[in-house]
């Protein structure tokens, strides 16, 4: 069972940062993967450490891209960004330190998170983006 | 070796006095520490009054005293204010160079991969002076007439011009109109060249300070304002080559080489010259410093983003296309060549996570001689060995104060090349992880960082205002920074004494409880 799938009306039209959203979304479902066929503690905090990395670099780049067109929802989406990254952040530490932990809770706070961001965020977005050319 | 010794002596000088003007400016706006943006301000401080005074100046050579005097004295509230301006923002330009470029001799910032901004700024010497000199000729009075004398035949004593320079100024008969005009057009092309030169001079120079700060130059300006108003230029008398020269009052800030010509000779002044010139030109060299490794960018790690290239004091990054066949648009590159080594760039990439374990821990730049990889182990190695309550981890630089003389049971020192090599993520693990009850950050003397930029971006990552930030999440009161430098390890001491009774009295620290202040928040609501 995959937690997240990738759909078409998800592309912002930007060839690097569609290529990015699907290495995530695969990165997340392995994590889902891993968690049913129970998965070791260790794994779990590797994985998420992982898709910590790859989401802050991620975002990283996309910022870039907004920056770069003037994009004027910067300061909404950028801290779309920073809510995720503390969440994630905060899931991290509490499966390391506390053992509390749930499968639903994460895939909850990644699932909704991705499905918002990229119908609100990203979709706007890609509308700039191609009506700017790209 | 003696310019080790000099060096060291200098660099003793120039700390103290530093150390005394950041307690009257504070390092923001101690001008020592914006020496080069002063440079460029004094230029145009020049070049503003130096083109009201050629609106009212009479370029012939009989009407070129008469304008001017008429410009300082008649008009004294503005074409007087504007001469003097010119003169003493001139003086300061040749103070605020000279004491550039031995500053930057003083603390090593010659060498290496410094070369070319030190050997670009040789020939502006040669510039600076001359449109000094050439200027002082043409208010044509005594004292113009002295240096065009001497001038002309310092100048004749190259064996390169075939018509004798001197000539012109034999007799007030000898004297031509065109030869004046010559005089002026060089007074606006010499500083049109020192102007290009000095935007060579900058070029490998990231996001170069050409401004001083606000406060600074307003600073400035009102004291230039002042000394023109208190003391303002004047001109020493009608020049005449029929009546010889004899008393004379100088800028020695210009025109010193002149006494020296009187006294020794054409020949030497040229000799002594031309071979400060050749020291100045072969001194990066003097010895060559050892090649840093250059940073080095890992493909599979990077995607394009540009913090590196944007973070990099000395525009070693590039942005290239990309040659992986990966479908991102474009990669980092380094040249080596500009590189310094100082590993800015590796605390501004995204990826230089450590609690990235799933892969092994490559960040998209990374310094072959301290790996992030390297830096998490030694973190780990170093925190297993603290010992006792509050436990603190200390990050410093090469070029600050002593972190071997500060380590003890409960204070463990890490160095880095530069304090911004390090990953704001480093410092939310160290204390998240429960590898140090807190951490502290030096460093060089704030205002004074080695690498340019590493105390201001490390502190603009600190308080969120440039990426990668630290999260908001790390608890602030567990964090320290001292900008002390190599000179301030007694006052590491001293602070790390007070940041540790200041953590022996926090409760203990629960990672990842901010969820719970949220639930706090909304039952009480």
């Amino acid at each position: 069972m995959t937690l997240l799938e990738w759909r078409p009306e998800y592309s912002v039209g930007v060839e690097a940062v569609d290529h990015e959203h699907r290495q995530l979304i695969d990165l997340i479902n392995r994590l889902h993967q891993e968690l049913g066929a129970d998965a070791t503690r260790a794994g779990v905090v590797e994985f998420l450490a992982e898709i910590h990395a790859r989401i802050a670099a991620h975002f990283a780049l996309e910022e870039r891209l907004m920056r770069a067109h003037r994009y004027d929802g910067y300061a909404e989406h950028k801290a779309d960004h920073e809510r995720l990254l503390d969440e994630l952040r905060d899931i991290m530490d509490r499966y390391e330190l506390a053992g509390e932990y749930s499968d639903a809770a994460l895939a909850q706070a990644l699932g909704t998170w991705f499905e918002v961001h990229f119908r609100e965020q990203d979709a706007r977005l890609h509308r700039r983006l191609s009506g700017a050319g790209r | 070796m003696l310019l080790t010794l000099l060096q060291r002596t200098g660099r003793g000088l120039f700390a103290a006095a530093e150390r005394a003007l950041d307690r009257c400016f504070g390092p923001r706006w101690n001008p020592l520490y914006h020496l080069g943006a002063l440079g460029f301000f004094f230029f145009w401080v020049v070049t503003v009054s130096g083109l009201y005074l050629y609106a009212v100046f009479d370029t012939s050579i009989f009407g070129a005293y008469q304008s001017v005097e008429w410009l300082t004295h008649e008009q004294w509230y503005l074409g007087g204010v504007m001469r003097s301006l010119h003169r003493y923002g001139s003086d300061a330009l040749v103070v605020t160079v000279i004491t550039h470029l031995s500053r930057e001799f003083f603390y090593d910032r010659h060498r290496g991969f410094r070369w070319f901004s030190w050997i670009s700024g040789v020939p502006l010497l040669w510039l600076m002076f001359s449109s000094g000199i050439n200027g002082y000729w043409l208010v044509w009075d005594r004292l113009a007439q002295y240096i065009a004398v001497d001038t002309a035949e310092w100048m004749d004593w190259l064996p390169i011009f075939g018509q004798s320079m001197a000539a012109n100024f034999l007799n007030q008969a000898a004297l031509s109109d065109r030869f004046f005009s010559l005089l002026v057009f060089l007074h606006i092309g010499i500083p049109l060249m020192l102007l290009l030169g000095m935007w060579i001079h900058i070029q490998r120079i990231g996001g170069a300070r050409v401004n001083p700060p606000r406060g600074l130059m307003w600073g400035t300006a009102a004291l230039l304002l002042g000394l023109s108003l208190a003391w303002p230029a004047l001109s020493q008398g009608e020049a005449n080559l029929d009546r010889l020269i004899t008393d004379i009052g100088l800028d020695w800030f210009y025109l010193a080489i002149y006494p020296l010509m009187d006294r020794w000779s054409y020949g030497g002044v040229w000799w002594l010259l031309l071979g400060l010139t050749a020291l100045l030109f072969v001194l990066p060299w003097l010895p060559r410093r050892r090649p840093v490794p250059a940073a080095v960018v890992h493909l599979d790690n990077c995607n394009g983003c540009a913090r590196c290239h944007v973070d990099c004091p000395y525009n070693a990054i590039d942005m290239a296309p990309r040659s992986d066949g990966s479908p991102y648009a474009e990669e980092a590159v380094v040249d080596p060549a500009l590189c310094a080594g100082c590993g800015i760039c590796v605390g501004a990439c995204p990826t230089a996570t450590p609690f990235r374990r799933a892969t092994a821990l490559v960040a998209g730049v990374e310094l072959p001689q301290l790996t992030t990889a390297d830096l998490r182990a030694r973190l780990g190695e170093l925190a297993r060995g603290l010992r006792g309550q509050a436990r603190v981890l200390v990050f410093g630089c090469d070029h600050g104060p002593d972190l071997a003389a500060v380590a003890g049971d409960g204070v463990g020192g890490l160095r880095l090349p530069c304090i911004a090599m390090l990953p704001p993520s480093f410092i939310d693990y160290a204390i998240s992880r429960g590898l140090a009850d807190g951490v502290l950050l030096t460093g060089c003397r704030a205002g004074n960082c080695h690498f340019r930029l590493g105390i201001e971006w490390t502190e603009d990552r600190l308080a969120g205002r440039r990426d990668p930030h630290l999260r908001e999440r790390v608890p602030r009161e567990r964090l320290a920074t001292l900008w002390v430098g190599a000179e301030g390890t007694a006052e590491l001491e001293r602070g790390l004494v007070s940041f540790r009774q200041r953590l022996a009295a926090l409760p203990p620290y629960r990672p990842g409880s901010l969820p719970q202040t949220q639930e706090v928040l909304d039952d009480t609501a």
